[in-house]
């Protein structure tokens, strides 16, 4: 959630109403403009501005001053106040301001509201809802209306409006709890919204954020200085006790856990029970199995371990390789598996990751992502590597991701078996993309390799083979080591 | 003897696995007579909401899960059917523990669904409750979940923060439920399974 200061402007000078009344207006500064400069240096991400002259007058009074402020500032902002044609619409949205509020003409002119959204989109057309004793207030919130804040919603919801600011006026200017039953309701239509009105403490920003609102404009309880701008950033920030995890990565062949050099000189290291339970134990947070058994017809070996180790392992595991339609998936979840991960299949076939999320859920659908730099762009490759595709790696998770996979795992070819460290590059543009979980694979060579990818925030999990395997790296060393380091780890 | 609601519900297995490695009997069975008259009884799940509500009702189990004195256990989709409503495709739910399921806001930069190990804080209320015996406060368990059941103070014995502070483990009368799978949650999910057989 955004919070956004307000500057509220009268006769040139940044002022506060109380409740919106004109007759009670305390003056906080004389230019807007260094208001604005000040606020975006104390950490605003977003501005609030009001023409009030406009607002009771009906035009615009004071654009010149307001186009000033967005051309002065970094950030965007957005402007109410008195926009009631389009050519004040044009001079604004044109002239540097990145959304315009519309108040009283969005309640008397639905069809210039609907064609203001055709020409400029949704994202920078705010309806503002103005809510007096449950009515919509219109015209400086002088005029109360007869028509129910949540008839109003409804209507906006078919004119195609997405962003809401809604006021409580009464809350205005009085310093106490904003109105969250509404914003509640309101964020339940499906809007964008921002709250204003009595948003004072940051406890009543924390309930605003947990609801889902868009933002938060606060504006006497900064003026005031009840509230800084950098408290009230703080606490619309995520709170999350998840800890980061740690997954070994078990190759299996024919039943056996094998260790080698791209599929080739496979060696033995031991079943996959036994490994499986002595990773359990060590700490790790999860398994992955991959099934690089060669022929179909084994795949009944595949089956009786997954079975074997859902019987012993009491943490989630998941199982990859060979997985081709909605049936293999089936089976191996009934064996035990808690997910699967689909590799080349979902590139050939992604109506597959579809199925298969629809039929057993995101959560246990996981997404095996090969991506190798070529020529500048990370491409797809399919079939253990070895085939490149024309996809583009980024595009292809977020597609994935609306496909209904609840993680990726991304593995990056070109750190694979260097042992250099995780691709910290592709991890970020992955990570920055999609909104699911994403797990690093490829490259861990020592511990700072895990640290990388986990301080830089761009991974949910690390998975590793081999430094598991050779006993260069245990769980529990490495667990300390990123706890140590302010990683939040399972203990 | 426990007894383990069958409802189409996805992950029995990894439950009835637990189990075995605890030694302990089940009977694994959607026939409402036998439910009703079971020692403790267990209602486990994956899957959505609505989903879990039709099965149920399919098999007349609405009103004995209701009316059972005994302690119940619901894990997860198995907690969340008890609120009143679930936002989850709006369903109706049990109404046993009064509230409703609310999703995560992604707008919180929340990843959805929670996947992973998170920490478990007892409320007041839960110190001395057989169930968290030698389980440790802020211990991890394991979360795979969308959806969070908002309930009501009383009714809440621990906390998981999650974008909000969300009820993790509920307790009303007879009824437990926590929103982790404990039967994936390593050494200490079977720990606190065994302190509700010992219930």
């Amino acid at each position: 959630m955004k919070i956004i200061p307000a500057i509220d402007i009268l006769g040139g000078k940044c002022v506060r109403l109380f409740r919106g009344d004109y007759g009670q207006v305390k003056k906080y500064a004389d230019d807007p403009i260094e208001v604005a400069k000040k606020f975006e240096n104390d950490g605003a991400e977003f501005l609030h501005v009001i023409d009030l002259d406009g607002a009771k007058d009906g035009e615009s009074v004071n654009q010149d001053l307001i186009l000033q402020i967005a051309n002065s500032v970094n950030i965007p902002i957005e402007v109410g106040g008195g926009i009631r044609n389009l050519q004040t619409v044009k001079t604004y949205l044109e002239g540097g301001v990145n959304r315009v509020l519309l108040g009283t003409k969005a309640v008397e002119d639905p069809d210039f509201l609907s064609n203001l959204i055709e020409e400029f989109g949704p994202e920078r057309i705010v309806v503002c809802i103005d809510v007096k004793e449950e009515k919509v207030a219109i015209k400086g919130w002088r005029d109360i209306t007869k028509i129910s804040y949540l008839d109003f919603a409804r209507k906006l919801k078919t004119l195609g409006v997405t962003e809401v600011l809604c006021t409580d006026v009464l809350k205005d200017g009085t310093l106490t709890v904003p109105n969250f039953e509404m914003y509640e309701q309101l964020y339940e239509f499906g809007f964008n919204v921002i709250a204003a009105g009595g948003v004072s403490t940051t406890d009543s920003i924390k309930k605003l954020n947990a609801i889902g609102l868009r933002g938060a404009v606060i504006g006497k309880a900064i003026y005031e200085g009840n509230l800084s701008i950098k408290d009230a950033t703080e606490a619309t920030k995520t709170i999350s006790g998840l800890a980061k995890r740690i997954i070994p990565c078990l190759d299996v062949k024919n039943g056996r856990v094998v260790k080698g050099v791209n599929f080739k000189g496979l060696k033995d290291v031991g079943d996959p029970v036994e490994l499986g339970k002595k990773y359990s134990d060590e700490g790790a947070d999860e398994l992955t199995f991959l099934d690089i058994t060669a022929s179909k017809e084994d795949r009944e070996t595949t089956y009786e371990m997954v079975r074997q180790v859902a019987r012993n392992v009491f943490i989630p595991f998941t199982v990859g390789g060979g997985i081709k339609t909605v049936e293999d998936v089936r089976k191996l979840l009934e064996c035990g598996a808690d997910k699967v991960s689909i590799g080349s299949a979902a590139v050939i076939n992604p109506d597959l990751v579809r199925e298969a999320s629809e039929e057993f859920g995101s959560q246990c659908i996981v997404v095996s992502v090969d991506a190798k730099k070529v020529q500048g762009t990370y491409k797809i490759f399919i079939k253990g590597g070895s085939e490149e595709t024309d996809l583009e790696a980024v595009d292809f998770c977020k597609k994935v991701e609306e496909l209904g996979a609840g993680e990726i795992l991304l593995n990056a070819m070109d750190n694979d078996g260097v042992r250099e460290g995780f691709n910290i590059e592709l991890l970020k543009m992955v990570t920055e993309a999609v909104k699911i979980s994403v797990i690093a694979s490829g490259g861990a060579g020592c511990l700072e390799h895990f640290l990388e990818p986990l301080k830089e925030d761009c991974a949910d999990a690390v998975l590793a083979a081999s430094v598991f395997h050779s006993g260069e790296i245990q769980i529990q060393q490495l667990k300390k080591y990123l706890e140590d380091n302010s990683i939040t780890i399972r203990t | 003897m426990i007894t383990i609601i069958d409802y189409n519900s996805g992950n029995r297995g990894s439950l009835t696995n637990t189990l075995d490695k605890l030694k302990i009997k089940y009977e694994v069975t959607s026939d409402p007579e036998k439910i009703a008259i079971a020692s403790k009884v267990v209602l486990p799940g994956v899957g959505r909401a609505a989903q879990a509500m039709k099965e149920l009702r399919k098999r007349n189990l609405i009103d004995v899960i209701r009316d059972l004195k005994v302690p119940f256990l619901g894990i997860c989709i198995g907690l969340q059917v008890l609120a009143d409503f679930s936002e989850e495709d709006d369903t109706i739910c049990l109404s046993i523990i009064s509230g409703k399921v609310k999703k995560f806001s992604s707008e919180m930069g929340l990843k959805i669904p929670q996947i992973g190990w998170n920490q478990v804080k007892f409320a007041e209320n839960a110190k001395k409750d057989p169930l968290f015996q030698d389980i440790p406060d802020g211990s991890y368990f394991y979360f795979v979940n969308s959806y969070f059941f908002d309930a009501s103070k009383e009714d809440i014995r621990a906390v998981t923060p999650y974008g909000v502070e969300f009820p993790s483990v509920i307790k009303k009368d007879n009824f437990y439920a926590t929103q982790f799978h404990l039967e994936k949650s390593g050494e200490i999910g079977l720990k606190l399974l065994n302190n509700f057989l010992n219930l």
